[in-house]
């Protein structure tokens, strides 16, 4: 399964959408949209508006790929579990976010490296991605998330210390 | 004497959600209870506290502007912790000003040269104000501290 998502962001995502669209039939695996606000419907894929934060956290799980915005949440998320993702940032010259951060979001991720995230600045570039990543295989070992666990240590150490 | 703790957990949807889920283990043991956004993805969770999207319109903005200070009355929190994003403002101020609240800020992993507005608006009456990259430190100040980051 390849899991699509446009993210909770109130502005649509329709260069996503078509190109998701236009490619489905060329690919040999189911694929399910969550479009958000997006005007585009898809014909040739399974879609839905939002699903609740839990079902979108199991299709990002169980997924073989995953193909997003540049929304930190999926993208947390893809990394936890070791699914692939390639991601597409909203622009704000297209009318797809209020500002240009996704981009920022991804050139750095871009630099890097991680071994499951994979940038694209344009759509036509999607396909050839996919294509790639299926043939690969590439769903990998998370690996400890070191950051995590010094936050919820900070927030933790801090409430402890206001018991007093 | 130890005080009993009850944390307030506020975030709006999207990966606010998501980012505020990654931390919970930090305050197992403790009461919790949760204020958000009503919408699909925070749908059906337990202890919570809904409210209308307030960037929506001004008629939601007071009224869930009067919402957010009687959960406070009601639930009396010691402390409240969020992950953004507006939503935040003003039960913080509610919290620091009316109900003596400690208050802690974990900025979005979405910032990552530039500070959010919220940051903006409510860092100077944060008391751990968390960022999740080491070049916003300087733009907030002296009082931001950088752990990590969720990515």
């Amino acid at each position: 399964m390849i899991f699509v998502t446009a993210g909770n962001h109130f502005q649509g995502f329709e260069r996503l959408l078509e190109k998701v669209d236009e490619i489905a039939p060329r690919i040999p695996h189911e694929i399910i949209v969550q479009k958000g606000y997006s005007k585009y419907v898809p014909h040739n894929t399974k879609y839905f508006d939002f699903v609740p934060a839990n079902t979108a956290t199991e299709y990002i799980r169980k997924s073989e790929l995953v193909v997003s915005h540049a929304g930190m949440g999926t993208i947390i998320l893809s990394k936890q579990f070791g699914t692939p993702i390639v991601i597409l940032p909203r622009r704000k010259i297209y009318g797809e976010h209020v500002n240009d951060h996704q981009m920022e979001i991804a050139q750095v991720l871009e630099e890097r490296k991680d071994a499951n995230i994979h940038v694209i600045y344009e759509e036509g570039q999607l396909e050839k991605k996919v294509m790639e990543l299926l043939e690969n295989k590439v769903k990998v070992t998370p690996k400890e998330n070191v950051g995590r666990a010094n936050l919820i240590k900070t927030i933790r150490a801090f409430i402890q210390e206001n018991e007093r | 004497m130890k005080k009993n703790q009850k944390i307030g957990l506020i975030c709006s949807h999207g990966g606010h959600f998501t980012e505020l889920l990654q931390v919970q283990e930090a305050f197992e043991g403790y009461p919790t209870f949760l204020l958000t956004y009503r919408e699909v993805s925070t749908s059906n969770q337990e202890n919570t506290y809904y409210v209308a999207n307030i960037g929506k319109n001004p008629v939601a903005f007071i009224f869930s502007l009067i919402k957010i200070f009687f959960i406070l009355l009601k639930e009396k929190p010691t402390i409240l912790f969020s992950t953004g994003s507006e939503i935040a403002v003003l039960p913080f101020y509610f919290g620091k000003f009316l109900f003596g609240t400690k208050l802690i800020y974990l900025e979005s992993c979405a910032q990552i040269f530039r500070p959010s507005m919220t940051g903006k608006w409510i860092y100077p009456i944060t008391d751990l104000f968390l960022v999740q990259w080491e070049p916003l430190l300087r733009k907030y100040g002296p009082k931001a501290k950088y752990v990590g980051g969720l990515v």
